[in-house]
């Protein structure tokens, strides 16, 4: 490009060469460093065919011939201010200083607390700006920054609305405590922002909220990832996962501007037909077969049982097969398989969902405003669920003099969310039931009454009555959020290089979580019947009529007050030095209280006194409950950076934490994390500014220590107290201890090491970030299983130290750039390797420990099919096929006589649960008013434990199950790998045993199956309407957008669920398609 | 300016100041109903909350015997908790099935071994009381592992205990520490020592009522002559029991209207009110066998007290109630040394120390019959007529399960839905729990 222009201007001096002439000469210097010239400025003159320039050299001087009725010169280089030069007469030697162009000269890194002009930047920080067209329409913060930022994984557990997305910044540093990253708001962390680990996987279903899901991503204006030790350093302990810093949007100089924008969105059903469940056709065969069979587990229960004994028929089955049914028998189970319903569609439903933001912003020298109000609605593809929110947000600085600035924010937002109730078989949340229920069962008879369906429940006998329609009509589950944030900021200029700065955010959040079971639900019978006691020799519930009904109340605050105080000064345009030190305090508390009540009734809203028979009983019974937290923080910090040329560019950090923890061991109170790192900006070395191609090259790197402390382990013994009494009528307080104490406990330490390249080529065209990282962590701080004899199940140990090893490459393009047309591409990728590199494995575990593999590493036993009584076999080390019971060498118990040690060695390493590589694929394509975005992430390489298809020794014929235990071996289908369902016999007791008490079964290396995906999670199509259509109506701009979400997934074999990220989990809700309509009106 | 900058940087250096020297106490914060023990009144909390959630195994055992039935009126849930139990189904027992427990034991002894090491750090309390603390932190160590052996070993009169798999001892407050499984001799040895210093320190002869649970100073003796006679170490047993008759004889006379049941705990005969069935088992121990009931002469006040007609041909019973606490009682110690006594083939003597127990249970002209029936026993006759009076006397007090064990190990059979099952001699054994199994491997090799 440049020498085209070259050329171009050469022939325009030839042509003009005729007329009068004079000759300019001059030097164009660098505003940015002083006495150094800028190399390949354009130097140019007139207009049109008049037109003639040049460009300056090694030196920076110029030479330029001109027509005398010349006045002026235009001086330009990129990424500089462009100056217009007034020729005086007389006066042909100039001298010109560039400055850098204001957007870039602004461009400054927001950290939370100081905003670093890029050009010292020694930190590994990503930063994104929100706007429709860079993360689509997305309903939480949360889901905005999915593979938009190399080196940052987010992982969706569940599809249910409002779900929170889990985020890892650079892998796993950490195994106990938090994973989380810190959120800042505006300067100040935000509280409550765990996602607690889904234990059991029905827990799923809980409704949870992140205090971030309170912001509306209208609200925000960019999100900037700090990744490494010299950004998350003065954090101090709680930025160990990294820290994501949300700045939101501020009103700019000028008249008040008015926002309105809407997004409707549609999400049709989703589709279980991936599940590949049985039909009733094959369902009822199942279950003759298993009639005729030796499997006795749960012989009872399916519907093809219970017509047979209904009709006394049963042993005439056994006997004498399907011939020797009577013809009743023969007839209603056939009726069976006519049935066929479509769980699919009655359980899921197709949803219309919106959003509204309006906003007004604007402001003067001495003040800026914004003010924003939102509301938006979801409603979930399973029926019952549901989330919305509405938020406002007023934001207002002020400057009252030339020393004082002060800002006030307030954030306030209200949450709901609507869900099922669980129970603890899962049945009532229609995603699993669907799985579950049995394709020949009606939920309604001819008449429309309620059928009851008596094949769910763990219980074999008499089950309480459940049908999910009438389930989710008397049971409900909401949870109301309300929260608000206050941050007030105040800075003083004290001297031309002192300023005083001060914050004060303060956070509260409530909650009321209720729940409810009405009279007629399956969960209410199940209470009743689990309250049965005999009293007075009468077996009866001890819970009146009625329903029932829980609320809590939850309330949570922080207050966070930081001083700063900095010092910056540039000496002589040659050094820069940059000093900052300061101290927080913060204070959290929270407190719960929990009420319940029965024999409610929804209407009257009336309770009715439960008398219980014992106090005993009674304490099962917990009414009201409450609970109390309080804690401390004090922390001191201080950075410093040192910049010469603004080449060359030293930084430090370092931040003392102490907490008020109790039980904590004195000598662990206070913990120095620090970093110290650099920059080198070689582009602006005088070799390489010659390199026109070249519009950036610079070097970071740095070194730090992150830590981490777990709060609820002790070296001492701590208990809790509680009253009770032992013998009736006597209360006592007593102690109760269940946590294990650690003497031993010691912080958990990561050192980070990052070296990160930046590159930009061709006019900032093709702009590449490279960063490598290696964060070795030691001391990890995890949950240990106990042998039992110690009294207690597990303890918190430092059990190993890992590393993290990665790369991360952001390559973003500018493909085509013409006048209407422009195509752009951003790629980023993160690639991390995890190793354990040293393992104290517990002496009394049975499953290996993870030295020399990743973090993640999931192990199984070898199988080699089933052997011909279709029991498992497993292929041992040496290659030999077994049974379980050599493999194990079990002894008449079922138990496994091999030393711990033996145990663990018999399973083989399958592979990591984290992806190899993560990242996005974004493309831009821009055609006049049309903008036209696609975006894609993916996570690659990674394995999965899945639940097994059914388990041989407890199938449940009772429920439905997918294809595979068609393909299950049998005397006359021995050509599988599908075990029998498996019968208790003298020679195989102790193999059997085995299985049905021993977790063995699902820890074949049948159930790990690969993982990796692609999912185009976004097509947004927006338009800008021409604006002579509504200049008249006093409107600026306005667009329109048309977007798809989830449309399409790509991935390995995952046959048999619904998505590759809930494979591990059936109790997750699928993950939907959306389209969204999207307006945007700005007056 | 310069006067206002230096007011700026005084103020935020005081402020500074303030923050660091205020930020100790700011940071002191204790925690809302938290606590580590210190005083005597903490650790006595911590070995109260023992107390209370001392394992219930050994009245669940009930379950596995031939005191009760399961019958088509037993509900759902309880045929569903407890009917493998019941049926002694102990390979693939149905996933809704009670289990008996196990960290429950060793969390108690935790506790016991954390008193004893911490003894001479406790604050605040007068040398007595920690004495006695201690003391009957030895009683729940040995009373724990008495208890597991007998549950998860091998009964010590039917094995070589010196060679036979016992269970794992705890003699140390460690959660560190892999314990593998003890013989059933060494187990045996430590409880007799764990009895011996737990006599040491015991002071106190009798809680007041509602405080009972707690271990005495007689106490000790009941354990010791409990383990002598599971041990078969019949004069042992004998000395011992008679020492307890001695310092503790009292019995309630059911022949009096008003007397109180003698697992009350509020009763006279009552040692130790500790252990009790749990509140889940209310309904299922409901249905006495018939068997059972017919152990029972006629004239025993016992059979009304303790149960009572439901149809023409069951009963149902009444001796569970709200009030039914206990672990130890006079009347075992004068079964057990009755039991020595005729073991030692001291005839008379074993009639004789029956006597007071059966004046007092018996209607007096039962009394005479019963009496000379027993004068014309045999030896064997008369052991086996101390065995069913010790099932008639602690019917449902969680007894039969180990006495059975311990002696005949009879080959019980229950029937249900048509299918009869029998107790072998191998299931009067159990297994370790699947959980303990995982979480400590070492357990099971021997």
């Amino acid at each position: 490009m440049g020498k085209l222009k070259l050329i171009f201007f050469a022939l325009l001096v030839s042509l003009t060469a005729v007329a009068q002439e004079r000759t300019i000469t001059g030097t164009i210097m660098d505003g940015e460093i002083a006495n150094e010239p800028l190399i390949g400025a354009t130097v140019s003159a007139g207009v049109g065919t008049m037109r003639k320039g040049t460009v300056t050299d090694y030196d920076g001087h110029f030479t330029l011939k001109v027509s005398a009725d010349i006045t002026a010169l235009t001086v330009s280089y990129m990424g500089y201010e462009s100056k217009v030069v007034n020729l005086k007469a007389g006066t042909n030697n100039y001298t010109v200083t560039l400055m850098p162009d204001s957007k870039s000269m602004n461009e400054v890194v927001v950290t939370g607390y100081q905003n670093i002009d890029r050009r010292k930047l020694t930190a590994a920080v990503s930063r994104l700006d929100i706007s429709d067209e860079a993360v689509g329409a997305v309903k939480n913060i949360d889901q905005a920054l999915s593979g938009q930022i190399a080196g940052l994984s987010t992982v969706t557990a569940s599809g249910a609305p409002g779900a929170p997305v889990k985020i890892r910044i650079r892998g796993t540093a950490s195994i106990n405590g938090v994973q989380e990253p810190l959120w800042v708001l505006d300067g100040i962390p935000m509280e409550g922002n765990e996602i607690p680990a889904v234990d059991n996987l029905n827990d799923i279903d809980d409704i949870y909220q992140t205090s971030i899901a309170g912001l509306s991503p209208s609200d925000i204006d960019n999100i900037t990832v700090l990744k490494d030790a010299a950004a998350t350093a003065i954090y101090g302990a709680r930025a160990a996962n990294g820290v994501i810093v949300i700045t939101t949007k501020k009103g700019k100089e000028g008249r008040p501007v008015v926002n309105f924008s809407t997004k409707l969105t549609y999400n049709p059903k989703a589709d279980i037909s991936r599940l590949n469940l049985l039909n009733a056709d094959e369902k009822v065969d199942l279950e003759l077969d298993l009639l005729s069979s030796d499997y006795t587990y749960r012989q009872n229960k399916g519907d093809v049982a219970i017509i047979l004994n209904d009709l006394g028929e049963t042993a005439a089955y056994k006997a004498g097969g399907w011939d020797a049914l009577s013809a009743t028998a023969q007839q209603r189970i056939n009726h069976l398989r006519t049935i066929n319903t479509d769980w699919n569609d009655i359980l899921f439903r197709d949803v219309f969902n919106q959003e509204y933001n309006a906003s007004v912003s604007g402001g003067s020298e001495r003040a800026h405003y914004y003010a924003s109000a939102g509301y938006y609605n979801e409603q979930g593809t399973v029926i019952g669920v549901e989330n919305n929110r509405f938020n406002v947000t007023l934001k207002t600085d002020f400057q009252i003099n030339k020393m004082l600035k002060i800002g006030v924010s307030l954030f306030a937002n209200q949450r709901k969310q609507s869900s099922y109730m669980t129970d603890t078989g899962g049945f009532t949340n229609p995603v699993f039931y669907s799985r579950r229920a049995n394709p020949y069962f009606e939920p309604y008879d001819s008449e429309g009454a309620y059928n009851y369906d008596h094949n769910v429940q763990g219980r074999e006998s008499e089950v309480p009555d459940f049908n999910i329609y009438e389930e989710s009509l008397n049971t409900s589950k909401e949870r109301t959020d309300r929260s608000v944030v206050a941050i007030f900021d105040a800075e003083l200029k004290l001297h031309k290089y002192l300023k005083l700065t001060t914050q004060f955010g303060y956070q509260y959040d409530n909650y009321q979580a209720s729940r409810y079971a009405g009279q007629n639900s399956y969960a209410m019978r199940k209470a009743k019947e689990y309250a049965t006691y005999t009293v007075n020799g009468v077996k009866q519930t001890i819970l009146p009529d009625g329903g029932m009904t829980k609320k809590s109340d939850s309330n949570a605050n922080q207050w966070t007050w930081k001083a700063m105080l900095e010092w910056a000064r540039r000496i002589q345009d040659i050094h820069d030095v940059e000093v900052m030190a300061g101290t927080e305090v913060r204070h959290t508390e929270s407190e719960a209280l929990t009420s319940t009540a029965y024999g409610y009734d929804n209407h009257t809203l009336t309770t009715q006194p439960v008398i219980f028979p014992s106090e005993d009983i009674a304490r099962s019974y917990p009414l009201h409950e409450e609970s109390h937290l309080e804690n401390a923080f004090v922390s001191w910090f201080a950075t410093g950076s040192y910049t010469l040329l603004y080449r060359y560019t030293l930084g430090g950090s370092i931040r003392f934490d102490g907490s008020d923890v109790f039980g904590v061991a004195k000598q662990y109170r206070y913990l120095p994390l620090y970093s110290v790192s650099g920059l080198w900006r070689a582009k602006e070395e005088k070799w390489l500014r010659r390199v026109k191609w070249l519009d950036e090259l610079s070097l970071r790197a740095s070194y730090g220590i992150q830590g981490n402390i777990d709060k609820n382990t002790s070296p001492y013994l701590i208990g809790t107290f509680k009253r009770y009494s032992i013998l009736p009528g006597y209360v006592e307080t007593v102690i109760v201890t269940e946590t294990a104490p650690n003497p031993d406990l010691r912080w958990e330490k990561t050192r980070n090491v990052n070296v990160g390249l930046n590159l930009a080529f061709l006019h900032n065209r093709i702009r590449l970030g490279v960063d490598y990282y290696y964060r070795k962590s030691t001391d990890l701080i995890s949950s240990r299983k106990l042998p039992l004899e110690t009294g207690f199940a597990s303890t918190t140990v430092n059990w190993a130290s890992m590393q993290n090893e990665g790369w991360e490459v952001a390559l973003n393009t500018l493909n085509v750039k013409t006048a209407d047309f422009s195509w752009s591409t951003s790629v980023n990728l993160g690639f991390n390797t995890n190793k354990v590199l040293n393992e104290t494995v517990a002496e009394n575990s049975t499953y290996p420990g993870r030295e020399g593999y990743p973090v993640g590493a999931l192990f199984a036993y070898e199988t080699a099919g089933v052997d011909s009584e279709g029991y498992p076999l497993f292929r041992a080390k040496d290659g030999s096929v077994q049974t379980a019971a050599e493999f194990f060498q079990l002894n008449k118990f079922g138990a496994s006589t091999l030393t711990a040690e033996e145990q663990r060695n018999l399973y083989t390493y399958m592979g990591s649960e984290d992806p190899a590589c993560s990242g996005g694929l974004i493309n831009n394509f821009e055609y006049k008013n049309w903008q036209l975005g696609v975006n894609f992430i993916f996570n690659l390489g990674m394995k999965v434990r899945v639940q097994p298809s059914y388990s041989p020794t407890y199938y449940d014929r009772g429920l439905n199950t997918n294809h595979d235990i068609l393909n299950r071996w049998t005397p006359s289908n021995t050509a599988t790998d599908q075990p029998a369902l498996l019968v208790n016999s003298v020679a195989r007791g102790s193999e059997y045993t085995h299985f049905s008490e021993y977790n063995t079964y699902s820890m074949l290396d049948t159930w790990v199956k690969s993982c990796s995906y692609w999912r185009l999670q976004s097509v947004r199509l927006g338009y800008k309407l021409p604006k002579e259509w509504f200049q008249r109506l006093g409107v600026s701009s306005a667009s329109v957008s048309l977007e798809g979400r989830n449309l399409l997934v790509l991935a390995t074999d995952y046959h048999n669920f619904l998505d590759p990220e809930t494979m591990g989990n059936p109790y997750a809700q699928p993950i939907t398609k959306s389209f969204i309509f999207g307006f945007n009106l700005n007056f | 300016m310069r006067t206002k900058h230096f007011i700026f940087s005084a103020l935020f250096g005081c402020t500074f100041a303030v923050v660091l020297s205020s930020c100790d106490s700011f940071l002191d914060i204790t925690p809302t109903g938290r606590v580590i023990a210190s005083t005597g009144e903490e650790y006595r909390d911590m070995l109260t909350n023992e107390y209370k959630s001392f394992s219930k195994d050994r009245y669940m055992t009930t379950i596995r015997t031939d005191e009760l039935r399961l019958t088509g009126q037993t509900s759902s849930d309880d045929r569903d908790s407890y009917l493998d139990l019941w049926l002694w189904k102990d390979e693939n027992p149905s996933p809704t099935t009670t289990y008996f427990s196990w960290r429950n034991y060793y969390h108690s002894i935790y506790i016991a071994n954390y008193i004893i090491e911490h003894q001479d750090e406790i604050k605040d309390a007068a040398v007595k009381d920690v004495r006695q603390l201690v003391g009957e932190a030895y009683m729940m160590r040995a009373y724990n592992h008495f208890l597991l052996v007998n549950l998860y070993a091998e009964p010590y009169t039917h094995c070589t205990p010196a060679t036979t798999r016992g269970v794992p001892m705890m003699l140390e407050a460690n959660v560190n520490a892999i314990p593998p499984s003890s013989s059933v001799e060494a187990v045996y040895q430590q409880v007799l020592a764990d009895i011996s210093a737990a006599a040491d320190y015991l002071n106190v002869a009798q809680w007041p009522e509602g405080k009972n649970y707690r271990f005495t100073t007689v106490s000790a003796d009941a354990l010791r002559a409990r383990t002598y006679l599971y041990m078969g170490r019949w004069q042992d047993a004998l000395t011992v029991a008679e020492r307890v008759i001695a310092a503790h004889g009292e019995l309630e006379d059911l022949n009096v209207a008003t007397s109180l049941l003698p697992d009350n705990f509020k009763s006279a005969e009552n040692i130790v009110a500790l252990e009790q069935f749990s509140s889940n088992m209310s309904t299922v121990i409901n249905f006495p066998s018939t068997d059972f009931i017919n152990k029972y002469r006629t004239g025993d006040q016992r059979k009304s007290k303790y149960f009572k007609k439901a149809t023409s041909t069951t009963y149902s019973l009444i001796k569970k109630d709200e009030n039914s606490y206990c672990s130890f009682r006079s009347a075992e110690a004068y079964l057990t040394a009755a039991e020595a006594a005729a073991q030692l083939n001291d005839l008379p003597k074993a009639i004789n120390l029956l006597k007071p127990l059966m004046q007092k249970r018996l209607n007096s002209s039962a009394y005479g019959t019963t009496l000379t029936l027993m004068e014309s026993m045999t030896q064997a006759e008369l052991l086996e007529e101390i065995y069913d009076e010790r099932a008639r006397e602690l019917a449902f007090e969680g007894h039969r399960w180990y006495d059975l064990r311990r002696t005949t190990q009879p080959a019980l059979t229950h029937t249900f839905a048509g299918e009869t099952y029998t107790l072998t001699p191998e299931k009067y054994t159990m297994r370790f729990p699947t959980e303990a199994v995982e979480s400590n491997p070492e357990i099971e090799r021997w």
